[in-house]
């Protein structure tokens, strides 16, 4: 699916100079499950802004599907990732304005489908996540485990091959986030590929791989026999 | 407590810089076009108060009521009204003058010029109270060889000498006079409507030949001032008028047995106060005012504050989520919702305070292009306590204005909602009140645009419209009737003629765009009718069509070589004889007639008296000979009248000239012939473009002043949408970071931006459509030729395109901005 090759990222300010990753070497295989550990600043959410194509890493490469895409432009890596890339984050990131069955026709709102099969895409998805009777609802009505079972649904109503998860459970208690991690489980056994950054070790067993990072480095790779 | 609202207030200020600059220069243009206005509008309602008799002194207007015709509308009564209104209210008029505008030719050594002098009575010095430098009123008011000069007419002929006794010459018709200096006078403020550079004493044994100046009671040539006695009532004067012309006017019995002289001469009459702002009619000493044109500039002066403030209610409205905290601190703390709204009202009057110092450092900037688009001479006086007065008004209403709701916003914010929950406290209600107060400013702006639009395409439309001759190339001389000059018209004519350039020169009474008034009632012989029927007399001569190169509709123009052509001349006739004669009639004329088309017109007559005296006339026959279309040689502004095209040497007062090649050139060509043969007439001359562009300068300074008051009006409404846009942008970053993420373009976010502030420009136009089009169409009635109405509905799509365009660009930059910046940072820090 995609590898890492010598990649680093450096934020620099006026004065400060921060190393965020390190010549970075890592290979996901298409269908992978990988967990991303690591302490609070050791790179985990860079990494994962690199993967999503939404930062462009300083040096290295980056190959996606066999493609170099560390110099693409903008708006070619906007492209990339709206056809092969779904996002959720900790904070669900839902827009307050728009319901349920909006917040999720937004991923297709931008791929030029029809309407109709928008529609029928949309029931179909949240049929899955199992939210369809809250369809019409905003979000500021649904409990934290709802909106994230809304997030994942946005993030695959595009068919997207790659799901990239930043702490999907830091704002759920442990019930709800037992759910969220099923559901990607459940999305990963159908064959999508998922990265997710998290905290709990618990949640990163479901993952097949972990990879630890400190300070910018990657230090160990876990590999787990699958379940 | 005060210090803390102080320093909180200001560093307010200082951390949001654009929010800040964004109010305070909005506020400040709001506030100088209000002080500008303010200024105008406190000078037009200044005219005419200083006199020592203001309250009691009257003015008689004239309005001829011609049947078919549009009422003849004058400021001006006939001089024997005088007489007669002391007369007919003996109780109720204590005196009464004259003012009668001549332009006589004034010698002083070897200086000549023309100048316009008042003839007036004596009763002047009386009921006004003039400023004198030296002399005596009373004496120069006494007979009919003493002047009164005013300051700078003074100066002019006397330079800083002693005017009084010395000695200037007048020529007036065919009187040349020596005229004392008696009294000399500071020159009249600018806030009134009397104009007198210079005075004389009305003698009308000067004018016995005359007899229309001061005469005849068909005849209107004088300003007619009158004084109340003491606690008379207005209305006593007022509601006798229709007696008072029944009383003293004869109607001439072939217009009817029947008609009263109140149905053909309407009087009115107005205080001399109110004279500036309630335009009368034709015939003032000098431009006056317009009391619609001050509501209309109140109006506007209003509704850009408005605009100004409504900036301050939105983004002051739009920022409270940002001071959210502070304010549940504060709750927290102990304040009570009152000291928060004072707070927050006090910062606003700061600001607005603020706002003021700047905009008066506007007004400084501005008030001398202002005052002289007005033609004033305004003054912005600081020591004067009432304009300090209403600005503190002004700083206080606005600032309480625009932060009233804020200010009830804020305070009601619940403490702990706020503090946990770490969201936007703000409710639906604000959001929609923004909203709302867009559409407000846009629907204002938009109108002005349209208002604007109009009339500079008024303007355009009357300036451009076909006056049925060739106005181009073409210029007037003026003068050549006065005596000195009209002994030497013929041999004028010849030398001008001859000067290169000049293509074709015509002798005519009247030039184009004087708005003079001539009429003749004349009948027609032989019909069943033996009414009589009022035209508009143009004198000309032979070569007045082809000058002004108007095509004849039917018949011929009048030619040397046939003897009768003309108006024939009463000398040596017999009393109650009919002579003949023929005439030329515009196409109006032939309808008033009854004289069908200018085919059928041809040799049909028209009769008129051509001398003689009551009961003995001596009448003419004139037979139609040609027929031309109508022409607004007259005025633009009025509707054509019926004419005739007489044939007459008598009173060719302008020499027309048209030319062609470099106009300075042959304007000096002209000058040296002039001079060379005439040396007691001051040369003076007029392009005839000009003097009918001139009719429009009036509009002019309203475009020019509107299209002012306009752009400020857009641009502090563009202000506000700006830091609206940047405000919305910051509070839909989230929004617009997941929008990025799930794939939308820089595009596609920047076009749902500037559609979210589309929507309320669009909704503005509708409203803001019929608004413009039903003031703008009532104001275009005023002119009876006018753009066409469906002209307004381009203009209006025009505006609402120019709107949008300006909304589009204001929002566009910063969406563009919001639009490239990294989904990551507003997803990661909420």
């Amino acid at each position: 699916m995609l590898k890492l090759h010598n990649l680093s990222k450096v934020y620099r300010t006026d004065e400060v100079e921060t190393v965020a990753l390190n010549s970075v070497n890592v290979e996901i295989e298409t269908g992978e499950f990988v967990a991303i550990m690591g302490p609070s600043g050791c790179g985990k959410s860079t990494l994962l802004n690199i993967i999503g194509m939404l930062d462009s890493p300083s040096s290295g490469n980056y190959f996606f599907m066999d493609e170099d895409v560390a110099g693409y432009s903008e708006a070619k890596l906007g492209n990339i990732r709206k056809q092969h890339i779904g996002f959720i984050f900790q904070s669900f990131n839902l827009i307050d304005e728009l319901t349920v069955a909006e917040n999720i026709e937004l991923a297709l709102l931008y791929h030029n489908i029809p309407a109709s099969e928008r529609r029928d895409r949309v029931a179909r998805v949240m049929d899955k996540v199992g939210i369809a009777h809250r369809a019409k609802h905003m979000p500021s009505q649904l409990s934290g485990g709802q909106q994230q079972r809304v997030a994942v649904a946005r993030a695959v109503v595009g068919d997207q091959a790659m799901i990239l998860a930043d702490e999907p459970t830091g704002n759920l208690d442990s019930a709800h986030g037992q759910e969220v991690m099923e559901m990607l489980q459940a999305l990963n056994e159908e064959g999508t590929t998922i990265v997710m950054v998290t905290h709990s070790p618990a949640h990163a067993d479901y993952a097949r791989r972990t990879i630890n990072l400190f300070d910018g480095h990657v230090v160990t790779e876990n590999l787990r026999a699958a379940v | 407590m005060f210090q803390n609202y102080l320093s909180v207030a200001f560093r307010n200020l200082i951390k949001n810089k654009l929010y800040s600059a964004i109010n305070i220069i909005g506020l400040a243009v709001g506030l100088m076009s209000c002080v500008l206005i303010m200024l105008f509008v406190r000078d037009e309602f200044s005219y005419d108060k200083f006199w020592k008799n203001a309250d009691s002194i009257y003015r008689l207007h004239t309005t001829f009521a011609v049947p078919g015709r549009e009422p003849f509308v004058t400021v001006v009564a006939q001089g024997p009204a005088k007489e007669a209104l002391q007369r007919f209210f003996p109780n109720e008029i204590e005196a009464t003058t004259r003012m009668n505008g001549m332009s006589p030719v004034v010698r002083r050594d070897d200086k000549t010029f023309q100048e316009t002098i008042y003839w007036t009575d004596p009763e002047t010095a009386d009921m006004f109270d003039f400023d004198l430098i030296a002399g005596d009123m009373h004496q120069a008011l006494a007979d009919n060889s003493s002047i009164a000069l005013s300051e700078s007419m003074a100066e002019k002929y006397f330079g800083t000498d002693n005017a009084i006794g010395e000695v200037l010459t007048l020529t007036f018709y065919s009187i040349t006079r020596d005229y004392r200096v008696a009294a000399v006078y500071r020159d009249l403020p600018h806030n009134t409507v009397i104009d007198l550079p210079a005075m004389v004493r009305i003698d009308e044994k000067d004018f016995e030949e005359q007899s229309w100046e001061f005469a005849q009671w068909f005849s209107v040539n004088s300003v007619l001032f009158y004084e109340l006695k003491p606690g008379v009532n207005i209305d006593l004067v007022r509601n006798r008028l229709d007696d008072f012309a029944n009383a003293n006017i004869e109607i001439p019995s072939q217009l009817g047995r029947d008609i009263k002289a109140s149905d053909f001469i309407k009087y009115s009459t107005l205080a001399l106060p109110e004279i500036q702002l309630h335009p009368a009619g034709g015939g003032e000493m000098k431009p006056t005012g317009d009391i619609k044109k001050v509501q209309i500039f109140i109006a506007i002066a209003g509704l850009i504050l408005l605009i100004a403030c409504i900036n301050f209610m939105n983004l002051a409205t739009a920022k409270s989520i940002q001071r959210a905290r502070e304010v549940a601190l504060r709750k927290v703390l102990g304040a009570r919702r009152s000291q928060l709204i004072v707070q927050f009202l006090g910062e606003s009057v700061l600001l607005a305070l603020i706002g003021l110092v700047l905009g008066l450092v506007l007004v400084e900037a501005t008030l001398p292009a202002f005052s002289e688009m007005l033609g004033k001479e305004l003054a912005f006086n600081y020591a004067d306590g009432m304009t300090g007065l209403i600005l503190l008004g002004l700083v206080i209403a606005v600032g309480v204005m625009g932060g009233i709701y804020p200010a009830l916003v804020l305070s009601g914010f619940l403490p702990a909602r706020v503090l946990k929950a770490n969201k936007s406290a703000e409710t639906g209600g604000s959001a929609i009140l923004r909203n709302v107060l867009v559409v407000t400013q846009f629907t204002i702006s938009i109108a002005l645009i349209i208002g604007t639009a109009v009339v500079y395409g008024q303007m355009f439309y009357a300036t451009s419209m076909d006056p049925g001759f060739n106005k181009d190339n073409l210029l007037v001389v003026r003068g050549t009737s006065r005596s000195g000059a009209s002994d030497k018209q013929e041999a004028l004519r010849e030398e001008i003629l001859r000067l290169p350039g000049v293509t074709s020169v015509a002798y005519s009474g009247d030039r184009p765009a004087s708005g003079n008034e001539n009429n003749t009632s004349v009948t027609v012989p032989g019909s069943e009718n033996t009414e009589s029927v009022l035209l508009g007399v143009q004198t000309v001569d032979y070569d007045f069509f082809s000058t002004y190169q108007i095509q004849f509709l039917a018949g011929r123009n009048y030619n040397r070589d046939f003897a009768t052509d003309g108006r024939p001349s009463a000398e040596g006739a017999k009393p109650g004889e009919i002579l003949n004669g023929t005439i030329i009639l515009n196409e109006s004329a032939l309808g008033r007639l009854g004289f069908g088309t200018p085919q059928e017109a041809l040799g049909k007559a028209v009769r008129l008296g051509v001398g003689g005296e009551p009961g003995a006339r001596i009448q003419a026959d004139l037979q139609v000979i040609g027929v031309v279309p109508d022409t607004h040689f007259q005025s633009l502004r009025r509707m054509v009248r019926p004419e005739m095209y007489m044939m007459d040497t008598d009173n060719h007062n302008n020499l027309s000239v048209r030319f062609s090649g470099d106009p300075a050139r042959l304007v000096s060509a002209i000058e040296g012939v002039w001079k060379s043969m005439i040396t007691n007439v001051p040369f003076s001359y007029e392009f005839v473009d000009e003097a009918m562009a001139e009719e429009f300068t009036q509009e002019q300074a309203l475009a020019k002043l509107l299209t002012g008051f306009s752009v400020l009006a857009v641009a502090i409404a563009c202000l506000g949408l700006y830091g609206l846009a940047s405000y919305t942008a910051a509070r839909r970053t989230k929004e617009i970071g997941i929008r990025k993420v799930l794939g939308a373009s820089v595009l596609d976010i920047v076009r749902l931006l500037i559609w979210q502030f589309s929507k309320p420009v669009l909704l503005a136009n509708i409203i803001a459509w019929p608004i413009a089009v039903w003031g703008m169409m009532s104001w275009l009635e005023t002119f009876p030729y006018r753009l066409d109405t469906w002209v307004l509905g381009p203009l209006c799509i025009g505006a609402g395109v120019v709107a949008l365009l300006i909304a589009w660009v204001t929002v566009g930059g910063n969406a563009a901005k919001v639009a490239r910046s990294n989904p990551i940072k507003a997803l990661r820090y909420e």
